[in-house]
């Protein structure tokens, strides 16, 4: 058990930190060492299938713990951000040819990757936060990479939303520990049974508010991490100046750690019996669905290409939000589904931006006329994920949403019932919009000038390739993904 | 009769009789005939003080054979025997610490004459300490009044010295008319002189109602006529000049004694002649304490502006009176017994600064101004070494003598429990930082090195270190073995009905 | 009778006297220089002995000024929290002005008084009664004034003078405080629960509720409370052994230590609980947090910037004290301590910069994190600790405190959490965003003039290095500490 924990988390941080050697200064043996953590990563988190249970390693006080455990949900995050670390990485090998100072990224990068496995194997809430502010920390230089004043500002805005938000989440941790007991991540929640109930003494009902609050403190703190509003103005600003990898994996999964997190305060913490039609959902699913309307229409409207695939990730991870929110199985399995298809996705997307930037030379979604010809490939790719993202079987989209529309219709029995599907539907075709235009525009318009254009090479076309084609293995085969995340069952 | 006490009388008229000796032997005869009268009266109040105590009970003389209501008399208690001690002991020492100053500032003829009136004063503050009856009373602050003036006065090189005589001889003899015109009212209405008989006159006359608006009007000239000549706020203006301009041992002997003997007579008045259910009955206290608090505000707001070291330290004696004021005004025992307390702290503490202040004057060329005597207290190590703690305990540092009297002060005020405490409290903390505000970049300009050399007019006698050393050790003593004298000046205070 | 107390008190304050007395050549530095430190570890070894070593109720008198007032030590177990602190610091603050000093010049003057200062602290905190206490804390103010002077040009005597003022009125607030004990208390000594007569105090609860409101006050300019704060920026103008040790750790914590005896052991947290002086302390202590975060963040000068950071951490402390039970005394202690080891790592570090670089403000030292890794590299781990990330020390305090403010039921708990949270949002940005430029100057950001600055010596290094592994080690073993100031606060030792 250690061992594993040891494997998952140091091993990619000594890794990272082990990359500033002289020795690794020559671009072909770093990139190989890097495949290699990042492929030994992968495996190991394939290996830990099998493994089930909590452990404490350390005490940092009387009741502050770093506790660890095993579950169907740490599974399930630790093998998406394996595979999708592992794609971007290889991408970024060609990607990062016209970036300098090539050796820091990959420290950053494989230290965010341990950081990450930390929140996604965190067994209390203590646990969650410690890990939670060091992958911001240690995140933050992946988007300062290039060091120009406007990634500069942009990094110290997403440290600044993220500090806040894990602040919030604190805030929600002080509560807890408080009002509500102890902290360590139990299925269904811990809160004691007498406290569900809506008719109670004066002091209990106290007690249930401050519950509230603090559920409602965290949900807000760690959905900055996720990009909901009111906190998600880091992603538009940070995407654009970050290298296309980089914003490959904060807009993949990254946020996908704020949606675990969320996920691990709500149904571990304080369980969804106890949230179930309190005003804390309410607000919850007000928030999210604004989100979705606003971060799909402000793609709609947005030029510049990395900044147009942000907000839709503002808005998709949303999507996700909104499957936790809905506090029932059906709901919960889109969430999940729609996490998976989403990272998925994102990073097709991402990584195709980031070919036409370096090899299209252009950012904006109004400048790649014609490109799709001279970037077949490219696009093709850009397509599928295109297709996915809106919903159209039988690519992986389409499962999530039917999974999400359905638990909310069956789920509320008021008015967000049916507001969430309408919502969603409306985003369904901003997103069509803002996506199928870079289609469209790239293979049936005409370029305006001639321009050197030409296709990306083998490391970056490959982990397109092979998403994609997952993309569409998933759609087809949903009882893959499905298998994984039986552990829903137990949650709602 | 036990022999000792006679001491007090014998002690008046010691003096007296110094005076008029002093008058014809040559300068250095007559310091030393001073210095012989003066220890002679210490030790004689000691002594009646330890007879006192022992006692337990204070006890009258009758001076010549006047029958009543007319006569002469003392009465000697512990509160007065202290007083006595502590005058003639602070007389002494702030003679010895001055005594060249003496020397250069009078005429070489005239010198003795100092000495005169030094013994002259002497025999009145003794003799205010001890009257029992308003007559004497009023003769020697006469005598007093004239004494202190001329002590000022006597500096004669000194244009401003002169100025300065004259206003306090103005104010000073302002206030003994009005003390005089409240005796014969007082007389008048009561038939007597002496101050038992005219309390129980006076308490008889309360009770009926009769004679009420002139029994105001006699609260009222006593209180202000004392006040004026103690430089309680608002008549306060003389004083710097007064005491800015003497020479070194008049300043400390004028700051340090002649003004708490007025108000230890004033005092004395309210609590034997007229009764404390009066007074409150009449609010003297309330003026008095309003009349105190402005002074220890204002006299450190002026301190803080001065350049010149002795007219600080005098505007710093104004604000040290406001405190005095402020314990009496308070109106309780407690605010009377931390007002002596800080009558004997401050006469042990402001002649040593004064003396110091003489010091300073010796290594900066004679000049007193501030942008003269920069490093003085590193060059005349003694000196800077007294002023500190001069400083520390006016500022009221645990250790030092203000120390003590601070906090018998804010006892008082509490105890006392109503708005007065607040305004008490308030006022208390503001002078402290007000005082701190101007003792110590006094300090600090003392102990930086100066720019350019400084001419040493004079070196250190080894009167002046003594008296020092002396004072210095009364500071600590003061400090931290308070209790015994406290327990004393309270037994004093309970007699002194 | 605890003689070995009396020595480690005296013992500093008559070597620092001595020193100028040797009369060492400002060229002569080594000897000074080892003299200092000496003594200062020979006082430090004292202390530490006393503290493992002491039995309670061995006070040694010293004078008996009045009836009711006496000057009295004693060692008791909050003394040996503020000891231990001391203790450890002392010593590497002088190491660290071994050779920062050397380019400010008049050692004798600075380590003589330096040492003083530091006999005069250890007085202090074994102080065994109020006024014993408020004797020491006048000699304190007295002793630091030369300190924050030193430079002696026109900037330092004013911010000396206004340091002085402030305390010097602080002092005379606090001296009215005491009274009241002195009228209706049983006695000035300080015994944990306090020492009112609650007999004598009748119904005249808000008068006495008033006079430690006063004391609060008093005390809390040195431990610069909102509005009384304004000494501690003005102050930065003095060296940087000065600023750290001092207004970071010796004459702050003084002030907070302060008062947490006039609340726990004088007044006394039962009194207090509950009452509207209690919502007075929280609210200031609250409004003060935010209020030195905020200033922190748009201070651009870096001393300033600490020393806002300071005052805001000093109300932390204060908001675990004014909890008026035994664990948010807990919660205070802890942060006590922490943030005397983070705030004193973070100002050496700028002290090396701005001694080495002689440059003061946070756009100039852009890129240096390249060239001045270690120094850098400490001020990082300090960031992080001030910041309040799990795995550092800062973060035991503050989840301490916040656990103590929500826990204690009162809605000024709750305002307190929030100040708490707000004000880490702003230690990170304004913490970080040094952090950032040193490590990642903007692009086209040329390193060459920066190639003459390299780390300092080991004098100045040892200390950045030591604080910022005790930093971490505090940080991932912070239990034993935490159970041992719990039970301290519970008076159980």
């Amino acid at each position: 058990m250690l061992g594993l924990i040891t494997g998952l988390i140091v091993f990619p941080m000594i890794t990272g930190v082990l990359c500033l050697l002289p020795v690794f200064q020559d671009d072909r043996r770093r990139n190989l060492f890097t495949a290699s953590v990042l492929g030994l990563n992968f495996i190991f988190v394939l290996l830990c299938f099998a493994q089930e249970g909590s452990f404490d390693l350390l005490h940092l006080s009387d009741h502050l713990s770093l506790r660890f455990m095993f579950d169907g949900a740490g599974r399930f995050f630790l093998l998406l951000a394996g595979l999708m670390f592992l794609m971007v990485g290889i991408y970024s090998f060609e990607y990062m040819t016209h970036e300098h100072n090539r050796p820091r990224f990959y420290v950053f990068y494989l230290l965010t990757l341990g950081a990450l496995n930390g929140v996604c194997l965190a067994g209390n809430y203590m646990t969650l936060y410690c890990f939670f502010e060091l992958m911001s920390l240690l995140s933050m230089p992946l988007v300062l990479h290039s060091q120009t004043e406007e990634s500069i500002s942009a990094a110290k805005k997403y440290l600044l939303y993220s500090v806040f938000g894990a602040s919030l989440g604190l805030g929600g941790f002080f509560l807890f520990t408080v009002y509500g007991g102890s902290t360590n991540f139990v299925t269904g929640g811990v809160i004691a049974n007498e406290l569900h109930q809506l008719q109670l003494s004066s002091e209990l009902l106290f007690q249930r508010n401050m519950l509230l609050i603090g559920a409602f403190l965290a949900i807000v703190g760690f959905g900055a991490k996720a990009g909901m509003m009111p906190l998600h103005a880091w992603l538009p600003t940070a995407h654009p100046v970050a290298p296309a990898c980089a914003s490959a994996v904060l807009s993949g999964v990254i946020t996908k750690a704020g949606v675990l997190a969320i996920m691990r305060v709500v149904y571990f913490l304080y369980g969804s019996s106890f949230l179930c039609s309190t005003w804390v959902q309410y607000a919850w699913l007000m928030l999210i669905l604004i989100t979705v309307l606003v971060g799909s229409t402000l793609a709609y409207k947005e030029k510049i290409l990395k900044k147009r695939l942000a907000y839709s990730s503002v808005s998709q991870v949303s999507y996700i939000l909104f499957g936790l929110a809905g506090l029932n199985t059906w709901s919960l399995t889109g969430a999940l589904l729609h996490a998976a298809a989403h990272s998925m996705i994102k990073d097709v997307l991402f990584m195709g931006a980031g070919s036409i930037i370096m090899h299209g030379h252009t950012e904006r979604a109004d400048k790649i006329d014609g490109l799709g010809l001279k970037m077949p490939v490219t696009f093709a790719c850009i397509t599928v994920a295109s297709l996915g993202l809106i919903g159209i079987p039988p690519l992986f989209g389409y499962i999530s949403k039917w999974y999400l529309c359905t638990g909310s219709l069956i789920a509320h029995h008021n008015f967000f019932g049916w507001l969430g599907p309408v919502v969603l539907l409306i985003s369904a075709l901003l997103t069509a919009g803002y996506l199928f235009t870079l289609t469209i525009n790239g293979y049936l318009k005409k370029e305006e000038t001639e321009s050197d254009a030409h296709e990306a090479g083998f490391l970056m076309l490959a982990p397109m390739l092979i998403l994609c084609t997952l993309i569409l293995i998933c759609g087809l085969f949903p009882n893959l993904v499905t298998q994984l995340i039986e552990f829903v069952n137990t949650l709602a | 009769m036990n022999l000792v006490q006679n001491f007090p009388f014998l002690s008046i008229i010691l003096t007296l009789s110094g005076g008029v000796v002093c008058s014809v032997l040559k300068g250095s005869n007559a310091r030393k005939y001073c210095y012989f009268v003066l220890t002679s009266v210490l030790v004689g109040s000691l002594l009646t003080m330890a007879y006192v105590l022992s006692t337990g009970e204070s006890y009258v003389y009758m001076m010549g054979h006047f029958p009543a209501p007319w006569g002469n008399e003392i009465r000697v208690g512990v509160l007065e025997t202290i007083m006595a001690s502590l005058f003639s002991g602070i007389m002494l020492l702030s003679l010895m610490g001055g005594m060249h100053h003496i020397f250069e500032d009078t005429e070489d003829t005239k010198s003795n004459l100092y000495f005169t009136l030094v013994s002259l004063l002497s025999a009145s503050l003794l003799a205010l300490v001890y009257t029992n009856d308003l007559f004497t009373g009023y003769v020697f602050v006469e005598i007093n009044t004239i004494a202190s003036c001329a002590l000022v006065m006597i500096r004669y090189r000194s244009g401003k010295a002169l100025v300065a005589t004259v206003r306090y001889l103005f104010m000073s003899l302002l206030g003994s008319g009005l003390f005089l015109i409240g005796i014969t009212i007082l007389y008048d209405i009561t038939g007597h002189l002496l101050m038992e008989n005219i309390a129980q006159s006076v308490s008889v006359l309360f009770q009926t109602g009769t004679y009420a608006f002139p029994l105001s009007v006699v609260v009222v000239l006593f209180s202000m006529g004392l006040a004026i000549k103690s430089a309680c706020f608002p008549f306060h203006t003389w004083l710097p000049g007064a005491h800015g301009n003497a020479t070194v041992s008049s300043s400390s002997i004028l700051s340090g004694l002649v003004l708490k003997g007025y108000i230890f007579l004033l005092i004395k008045i309210f609590y034997r002649v007229i009764g404390m259910n009066i007074i409150f009955h009449e609010r003297a206290t309330n003026v008095l304490f309003i009349f105190g608090v402005f002074a220890m505000i204002i006299g450190s707001i002026k301190a803080i502006q001065e350049k010149d070291l002795k007219r600080m330290l005098a505007y710093s004696s104004v604000a040290q009176i406001g405190y005095i004021f402020l314990g009496i005004g308070l109106g309780t025992e407690a605010g009377i017994a931390a007002a002596c307390l800080h009558i004997i702290v401050h006469a042990i503490t402001k002649p040593m600064l004064f003396t110091a202040c003489g010091g300073f004057m010796d290594v900066s060329g004679g000049s007193k101004k501030f942008s003269d005597i920069q490093g003085a207290g590193l060059r005349d190590k003694l000196s800077g070494i007294a002023f500190i703690v001069g400083a520390m305990s006016m500022i009221g540092i645990p250790f030092f003598a203000g120390f003590i009297s601070k906090v018998y002060l804010t006892t008082a005020a509490i105890e006392y429990s109503s708005i007065k405490t607040v305004v008490a409290l308030a006022a208390l903390a503001i002078s402290t930082l007000l005082n701190a505000c101007y003792y110590i970049p006094a300090m600090l300009v003392l102990f930086t090195h100066p720019k350019t050399e400084k001419v040493h007019t004079h070196p250190r006698s080894k009167e002046m270190s003594l008296s020092l050393y002396i004072f210095i050790g009364l500071n600590f003593l003061m400090g931290c073995f308070s209790q015994p004298i406290v327990n004393a000046v309270i037994q004093g205070i309970a007699m002194f009905r | 009778m605890n003689y070995l107390m009396m020595i480690a008190i005296a013992f500093p304050i008559i070597w620092g006297a001595c020193l100028p007395l040797l009369h060492y050549k400002e060229a002569d530095r080594s000897s000074r220089n080892k003299y200092a430190l000496t003594g200062t570890l020979i006082t430090s070894a004292l202390v530490l002995l006393n503290v493992f070593t002491f039995k309670s109720n061995a006070g040694f008198q010293l004078i008996q000024l009045t009836d009711k007032m006496s000057i009295v030590f004693d060692v008791d177990a909050l003394s040996c929290v503020f000891l231990c602190l001391i203790a450890i610091l002392w010593p590497l603050a002088v190491l660290y002005a071994w050779e920062y000093m050397h380019h400010e010049g008049k050692e004798n003057k600075f380590f003589s008084f330096y040492l003083m200062t530091y006999g005069i602290v250890i007085g202090l905190a074994c102080s065994a009664n109020l006024i014993t206490f408020y004797l020491l804390y006048e000699c304190l103010t007295f002793a630091t004034i030369p300190l924050v002077m030193h430079a002696m040009n026109r900037r330092a005597i004013k911010a000396g003078r206004k340091y002085f003022m402030y305390s010097i009125a602080g002092a005379a607030t606090a001296f009215v405080g005491i009274m009241f004990l002195v009228n209706y208390g049983t006695s000035l000594d300080f015994i944990y629960g306090g020492t009112l007569d609650l007999v004598k105090i009748g119904s005249q609860q808000n008068l006495i509720l008033f006079g430690y409101i006063l004391t609060f006050f008093g005390f809390g300019v040195k431990a610069a409370v909102f509005p009384f704060h304004g000494w501690l920026p003005s102050a930065g103008v003095a060296p940087t052994p000065v600023t750290a040790l001092l207004h970071a750790v010796a004459v702050v914590k003084a002030g907070v230590f302060a008062i947490m005896r006039v609340t726990y052991y004088s007044f006394g947290a039962a009194f207090l609980s509950g009452t509207w002086a209690q919502s007075i302390v929280l609210s200031f202590a609250c409004f003060t947090i935010v209020f030195g975060s905020v200033c922190a963040w748009k201070q651009q000068h870096l001393k300033k910037r600490f020393a806002y950071s300071t005052i805001s951490n000093l109300s932390y402390i204060l908001l675990g004290v004014g909890m008026m039970n035994a664990q948010g005394l807990c919660a205070g202690l802890a942060h006590m301590l922490i943030h005397g080891i983070m705030k004193i790592c973070l100002f050496f570090c700028v002290g090396v910069v701005m001694e080495k670089t002689h440059r003061e403000y946070v756009p100039e030292i852009e890129g240096m994190g390249r060239v001045m890794p270690i120094t850098f590299g400490c001020f990082t781990i300090g960031s992080l600790s001030l910041s309040g990330i799990p795995l550092f020390a800062g973060f035991i305090s503050k989840a301490a405190l916040g656990t103590a403010a929500v826990s204690s039921g009162l809605p000024l708990g709750l305002a307190g959490l929030c100040a708490l949270l707000i004000s880490a949002v702003l230690t990170a940005a304004y913490t970080f965003e040094i952090v950032i430029k040193a490590f990642f100057p903007s692009k086209g950001f040329n390193t060459r003039h920066l190639r003459e600055f390299k780390d300092p010596s080991w004098q100045m290094k040892t200390p950045l290095i030591v604080l910022s592994v005790l930093m971490i080690l505090i940080g991932l073993h912070g239990t034993e500490l935490m159970n041992l100031l719990s039970k301290i606060a519970m008076n159980l030792m």
